[in-house]
């Protein structure tokens, strides 16, 4: 059985759905009962009263990204086909300074707000209506944003194709330096007032 | 053994909330081959909104058109499924750690009001935000550094950086 | 506490250590030099410019014969039917595309063999199958076909037949026997592009 499965076509892909109710359970699981739900917990983060973001994240992404590194070493994943996605330089920085607003403003992001929602916070309701409205915005107003949006496509790359480093390597100084952050942010919280929330 | 608080106080240990985080990710990826998302379940229902509503508007447009080209797009389909999932799983947490409670989550020093401004602003902003960088914080950044995908860390440190210097600025939202 | 995140920080920091000591993944797609070399030794690789012609009067459905020498050489004359895929751009993605159809019979041909072997031994390592090498390439072909010489009457008679049927190939393509060189009417040729699963929907991200 070697993954992933579903383009192997191992599994058949009239699975595809009900596989993504059981993986988004997963997911909201995860982020509710790690306290996702809450926006002030959230931005915690930012301020160094609670760094519950910076620890789950890159916590999932060290993790999920050992696995697939182990599985492809092992021969039961082929990685190559993992969907890696495009990078187009311009859009994307632009895009992330933008939703670093909204993030700030909001406290939450789209994963997290639906958490929000799940469990009746009426902020995150709104948080939700708001991307809805941001999207219909964006899209109506799109021939404005064309060429920044197409611009400089340097397709699938990875960090390390970029970079010019080799990819054990790179993934390697990734979990050190999530480790090194873990650690940063366990004293920066030691020296912040705590806030109620 | 210590019954666990169920006022809704409680939280999991957040290593251990990456650690599931994370193998719920990578089994996404193990049986997909694509990463977990959230915007595009929601760009998905502004597309098929739009297209109900206007369909003949939808399909000139240079941007609905793109996703409307395939008759399914399965990865959109794909999405709007585990949102859905999404939803039942912070349900289901809520209900287990006594979390049900609709509410406005606010600071004490500003009002109801000025939080759920903020929070539609920020939505509206995040949205257009998602859009050119073509997925979130779940899409782009999460699933793209467990692939180590140069898209998917450069839009992590442009929304995280960004987020800091305007959290500072916004900061009587907050503290 | 910070005994247990010490040591749980150690684990990781031991599991990105472990990657470092896996072999580069590189071209994981690359066959194994033994293989590489095995599948050199073997002949059947090449095919005769006769086959590659009968194929292309049959306008076989499976057949795609890739011309790899520089787009100038094949603009001036060309095998009718051929694409051209240079061989310095042979592995580029959109290209690899086209050459990993695993349901046509890839023949790759030049000036002479030696290009066109090159190219193939480069698919080889990509793991490609079905792949070939027309046999003396686009100048046997030429001197073959174009220039099909009428046997001396004492020749066996098969010897006639393979020259009838030269000479209707090249009728076939060119119209007539005298037909210069540099006339090489290419015919368009809509090549199935094999995607790469899994396929992603445009703009789906996030």
């Amino acid at each position: 059985m070697i993954g992933p499965l579903i383009p192997m076509e191992i599994i058949p892909e009239a699975w595809n759905n009900v596989i993504a109710v059981l993986l988004g359970m997963g997911f909201g699981f995860a982020l509710e009962a790690s306290g996702f739900s809450s926006s002030r917990k959230i931005m915690g983060t930012f301020f160094g009263y609670d760094f519950v973001v910076l620890r789950v994240f890159f916590t999932a992404a060290i993790t999920a990204m050992a696995g697939i590194i182990y599985f492809d070493f092992m021969g039961w994943m082929d990685a190559s086909m993992l969907y890696i996605n495009p990078y187009f330089v311009n859009s994307a920085i632009l895009g992330g300074v933008i939703m670093g607003f909204g993030f700030a403003l909001g406290g939450f992001c789209p994963g997290t707000s639906f958490c929000g929602v799940a469990i009746g916070k009426i902020d995150a309701m709104f948080f939700t209506a708001g991307l809805f409205l941001g999207i219909l915005l964006f899209s109506e107003l799109y021939p404005l944003f064309s060429t920044i949006y197409n611009s400089e496509n340097l397709g699938s790359i990875t960090i390390y194709e970029m970079l010019g480093m080799k990819k054990n390597l790179s993934a390697f100084l990734l979990i050190v330096v999530a480790v090194g952050m873990f650690y940063g942010a366990a004293i920066v919280e030691k020296k912040v007032d705590k806030v109620e929330y | 053994m210590e019954t666990k608080k169920r006022d809704g106080s409680f939280y999991i240990n957040p290593y251990l909330g990456g650690v599931l985080l994370g193998l719920v990710l990578f089994s996404t990826y193990y049986i997909t081959g694509r990463g977990l998302g959230a915007s595009g379940a929601v760009k998905s229902s502004v597309v098929t909104t739009v297209q109900a509503i206007a369909p003949a508007h939808a399909e000139n447009s240079g941007y609905y058109s793109q996703f409307l080209s395939d008759d399914t797009s399965p990865m959109s389909n794909w999405l709007v499924f585990e949102v859905l999932g999404v939803l039942a799983g912070g349900f289901l947490s809520g209900i287990l750690y006594g979390r049900l409670k609709l509410k406005v989550e606010h600071s004490p020093k500003i009002t109801s009001r000025r939080r759920l401004i903020a929070a539609v602003a920020g939505g509206m902003l995040f949205g257009i935000g998602s859009q050119f960088a073509r997925g979130c914080t779940s899409g782009a950044a999460l699933s793209g550094m467990a692939v180590l995908s140069a898209s998917g860390i450069i839009t992590m440190l442009a929304i995280f950086g960004s987020a800091y210097l305007f959290s500072w600025i916004f900061k009587k939202l907050w503290i | 506490m910070n005994k247990r995140y010490l040591i749980l920080a150690l684990l990781a920091v031991a599991v990105g250590a472990g990657m470092l000591f896996m072999p580069e993944p590189g071209r994981d797609k690359e066959i194994k030099p033994e293989q590489l070399l095995n599948a050199i030794d073997d002949p059947s690789r090449f095919l005769s410019t006769d086959l590659i012609t009968d194929r292309l009067v049959k306008k076989d459905p499976a057949l795609l014969l890739i011309d790899v020498r520089p787009t100038k050489q094949f603009s001036e004359f060309a095998i009718p039917g051929a694409v051209n895929i240079p061989i310095d751009s042979l592995l580029t993605p959109a290209n690899l595309g086209i050459i990993g159809n695993k349901e046509l019979d890839k023949v790759f041909c030049s000036n002479s063999d030696m290009m066109a072997d090159q190219a193939w031994i480069l698919a080889k390592r990509n793991g490609l199958t079905a792949i070939f090498v027309m046999q003396g390439g686009v100048n046997k072909w030429f001197n073959d076909i174009v220039k099909a010489e009428e046997p001396a009457a004492t020749e066996p008679s098969e010897k006639f037949a393979l020259y009838h049927f030269r000479k209707a190939a090249s009728q076939y393509f060119f119209g007539s026997p005298e037909v210069k060189s540099e006339i090489a009417n290419v015919p368009k040729k809509s090549i199935p592009v094999q995607k790469k699963p899994p396929v992603a929907a445009s703009g789906g991200g996030c």
